[in-house]
């Protein structure tokens, strides 16, 4: 046991002032009565009643003693040693991603790890730091304090389970932030353990030592973890694939609505690791459809998905060219684009177009919004410097999801404009001698081939439709995605051409204005369900969708990581200095002062 | 007087008498029953004749029956002597309304009843020793003596019961009341026997005050005897309050018990009942008054 608070144990001086007061005679009013024989002979000895007469004993002195000591000794604030080592500073990392809703557990992962937290601020001592972080899709600071059990309390209260992936490795980048080379630090993870993919890029190791405290037991869980609406011959349907992850047979009902109405309920039975694809119809005036598991399982996150089931809408493109094949048969790929090819001589601007690509050609003035321009001639704006020979080619980064299933390993190029001085943009893809393709997102989503797609085997290689896909989608997004978002998924929101508003309204009804003059991220994603994205154009409203679901088979599967293998530990700037928690107990001594107190007032009204 | 009790009292009291169980004995005439034969017009009985007696009492009816001297025999009609015995020990000059007084306003009560009656009073005040109130009063001329008499009367003292023994047993059969508080060092029934023995009808009033009966004190306080002066620390708990309510009723029952013994009736008055209401309601209940 230790003391908290050891400089109070100066109030242990009213303990010889309780005696002295006993010692000081009591002055008594004279009364006359009657009869005095009638009277008992009883003296309550609470106060002497001769100076320094011998102390007697007296149940009320004992108890004002008791009373007295017992308060001494909360207000020194003795702590009992705890059963958990502590550091100097401790870093509480709390998964909050969506696995922890999870109720295998009473009443939830998040609560128990919550509970477990709650029982580690209880055994901080009064010079520790504790630093809270919440795990989630971005990691955040909730509280770092030191001392404050209360205001750890408090905050560790507030913190609720969202809907997105827990981003571990980002958490303990900023943990490891947070701690200084040579502090005596200790990080706690309480979670499931079902987190990204930790990354290694804490090369160096952890600043300190962290420990995995595992919540949860249980991944009976039966989850949709796709659906998609596509368009057949004379009807569209939605397929739908839904998995049994646990280990027993579980039959479920499906409910099948299309924009909140029944269409179809199937009841099914899932052994246990059973996956099931099933094909719904789809009503054709539909906007949204849905699939809702009606089940008993621990997690209902997974257990309703939707998807967009409208056609989506038109755009007009322009294509200005003397005669590209590949280019305009990589961009009819796309159904919603309705391509117009013009030669560069019946060129005139329009604003009807919501893309343009000017090939080998570049007009006076820019037209304003997405815009391609490939090789452009000489001495026009945007042009770069003299021809040169290139080569191979390969990605600036490999990551960019531009590039995504791009594969230019085999992509060769005779020659293309010097575009090192350039300052369109950022390289996409380049060679030894100069960036060939360069894109920007400011004013407008755009992209400048420096090379002549007929001096390239690329439009040959199956990298080409792929790429134009890729870079269409980004300049114009579909009305209607291709894909559902994730939870806490940002969002790009691209205007359309005189679009003088942008609002998005989320599944709770809640409206989140855009600017709408300009590409926007919107990342305020975290609910799943339908957003409606509201455009005024020219006084009209045009409204786009997208669906936000959890469709996370590793977050479905609920499974609690036995083991968690984290970043090393960078033992040269770890301090083992750990010392045990401390349990204070002086609440629980006060209570007790309180009821020697309350006894002893009794004791005096009853005469005791 | 009207210090004492005040003349609509009076005039109610007027209504009233002294109810005595047996008859009485007096020396002169009044209008109590008595165990001696005497004139009236109630027949008691008859006897032989011997010389000397009266012969207007001679019942010659039955000389012409029996030939014999037959003397009718009749009740005599007496007043009756009532005793008032009053304590203003110490202990009675306490209590809010004051004991002593109420006391005296109870006597003097008692005493106007009986004057207003024919009766004698014979008044005696008591503390360390009997007091004499003069000679016996009789008649509604002595209540003014009787009344400013009293009201003269010093409070103080102990209180000693048996030397009441005396004065009680030199009385003739009659009527006593004893007012006290009952709270004297000695116990009250050397006095209670002593008026059995001297065939005494009555009643022993036992008044005290309502601070006696609920003390409303608690804490540390020096208690002071009001006769004696003995003095002794004491702490008011409602425990030591319990004990004390406890020996005040044991002495109660002391007093009741020695009172019932002795043929007496027993009352217990608190000083806040008004005046009238111990006379008019209290006494009438106990069969003192009619």
């Amino acid at each position: 046991m230790s003391f908290l608070v050891p400089g109070a144990a100066f109030l242990a001086l009213t303990l010889p002032a309780i005696v002295a007061l006993y010692f000081l005679r009591i002055r008594r009013p004279t009364r006359i009565v009657p009869a005095l024989n009638l009277w008992p002979d009883e003296i309550r000895d609470r106060q002497a009643n001769v100076p320094w007469q011998r102390i007697r004993f007296s149940w009320l002195l004992l108890l004002q003693l008791l009373g007295a000591a017992i308060l001494v000794a909360a207000a020194v604030q003795p702590a009992l040693s705890a059963g958990t080592s502590l550091a100097r500073h401790s870093v509480v990392l709390l998964d909050v991603s969506a696995s922890m809703q999870a109720r295998d557990v009473t009443p939830s992962r998040l609560d128990v790890a919550k509970n477990q937290i709650g029982a580690l601020i209880d055994q901080m001592g009064s010079q520790d730091r504790m630093t809270l972080l919440s795990v989630g899709s971005t990691p955040r600071i909730i509280a770092s304090v030191v001392g404050d059990r209360q205001a750890l309390h408090r905050a560790l209260d507030q913190m609720s389970a969202t809907n997105g992936q827990a981003d571990l490795s980002a958490a303990l980048t900023l943990a490891a932030g947070l701690v200084r080379p040579g502090d005596d630090a200790r990080a706690y993870f309480f979670g499931d353990g079902i987190v990204g993919p930790l990354r290694t890029d804490s090369a160096n190791g952890l600043p300190f030592a962290a420990e995995y405290h595992r919540v949860g037991v249980s991944s009976e869980n039966v989850g949709l973890t796709s659906l998609v609406v596509r368009a057949g011959a004379q009807s569209r349907a939605g397929f739908l694939h839904l998995q049994n992850f646990g280990q027993q047979a579980r039959s479920i009902s499906l409910e099948w609505r299309a924009d909140g109405r029944l269409v179809d309920v199937r009841p099914l039975t899932l052994a246990g690791g059973q996956a099931e694809d099933l094909v719904l119809p789809v009503p054709a005036d539909a906007t949204l459809v849905s699939a809702h598991a009606v089940t008993s399982d621990v997690f209902a996150l997974d257990d309703t998905v939707s998807a967009i089931a409208r056609a989506p809408r038109q755009f007009r493109v322009l294509l200005v060219t003397a005669g590209n094949v590949f280019l305009e048969q990589a961009l009819r790929l796309r159904s919603d684009i309705q391509l117009d090819v013009v030669a560069p001589a019946a060129y005139r601007p329009s604003a009807s177009y919501a893309m343009s690509i000017f090939d080998r050609f570049s007009p006076h003035a820019l037209p304003d919004g997405p815009l391609v321009l490939l090789d452009p001639p000489p001495n026009t704006a945007l042009a770069g410097g003299p021809a040169i020979g290139i080569g191979r080619t390969r990605a600036t980064d490999a990551g960019d999801p531009l590039l995504t299933n791009v594969d230019l390993r085999d992509v060769h190029i005779a020659r293309s404009q010097d575009l090192r001085a350039s300052t369109f943009g950022r390289p996409l893809i380049t060679s030894l001698q100069t960036p060939l393709v360069l894109v920007r997102d400011e004013p407008f989503r755009q992209v400048l081939f420096g090379f002549d797609l007929h001096e390239s085997d690329l439009p040959l290689r199956i990298a080409f439709p792929i790429l134009v896909e890729n870079l269409s989608e980004w300049m114009l997004p579909p009305s209607v995605p291709s894909h559902s978002s994730h939870p806490d998924e940002p969002v790009t929101i691209v205007p359309e051409t005189g679009a003088t508003s942008v609002t998005v309204i989320r599944p709770d009804g809640g409206r989140r204005p855009l600017a709408g003059n300009a590409i926007a991220t919107f990342g305020d994603t975290d609910l799943t369900g339908l957003y409606t994205v509201e455009q005024l154009v020219a006084g009209s409203v045009r409204k786009s969708w997208f669906t936000v679901n959890l469709f996370s088979e590793q977050i479905s599967q609920l499974k609690p990581a036995e083991r968690l293998t984290l970043p090393p530990v960078n033992t040269a700037a770890t301090v083992h200095a750990l010392h045990r928690g401390q349990l204070e107990i002086w609440p629980w001594i006060a209570l007790a002062a309180l009821g020697i107190v309350v006894i002893e007032w009794l004791a005096f009204h009853r005469g005791l | 007087m009207a210090a004492l009790l005040d003349p609509p009292l009076l005039r109610r009291l007027e209504a009233l008498a002294l109810q005595v169980r047996r008859s009485v004995s007096g020396r002169m005439g009044g209008e109590r029953r008595s165990n001696a034969r005497g004139r009236s017009v109630e027949f008691a009985d008859y006897r032989n004749y011997t010389p000397g007696d009266d012969f207007r009492l001679i019942d010659w009816n039955a000389y012409a029956r029996l030939d014999r001297y037959m003397l009718r025999l009749f009740v005599a009609e007496q007043e009756l002597p009532l005793s008032i015995f009053v304590d203003l020990s110490g202990s009675m000059d306490w209590g809010n309304p004051n004991k002593a007084m109420t006391a005296k306003r109870l006597a003097g009560a008692i005493a106007y009843v009986a004057l207003a009656a024919l009766d004698r009073v014979r008044l005696t005040v008591f503390a360390e020793g009997p007091t004499s109130g003069g000679a016996p009063y009789r008649g509604r001329r002595a209540v003014a003596d009787l009344f400013s008499r009293l009201d003269s009367f010093p409070v103080g003292g102990t209180t000693d019961y048996a030397k009441l023994v005396w004065p009680i047993g030199k009385q003739r059969p009659g009527m006593t009341v004893l007012i006290s508080d009952g709270l004297g060092e000695t116990s009250m029934d050397v006095a209670t026997a002593a008026l059995g023995r001297a065939r005494q009808e009555g009643a022993v009033l036992q008044l005290l005050a309502p601070q006696e009966i609920a003390p409303d004190w608690t804490g540390d306080a020096r208690l002071r005897d009001s006769e004696t002066g003995a003095e002794r620390e004491f702490t008011s708990t409602p425990l030591t309050q319990g004990a004390y309510l406890a020996a005040l009723a044991v002495r109660e029952q002391e007093i009741e018990s020695s009172a019932h013994r002795h043929g007496l009736r027993y009352a217990q008055l608190s000083t806040d009942q008004p005046i009238d209401d111990m006379v008019l309601r209290t006494l009438r209940r106990l069969g003192l008054l009619s």
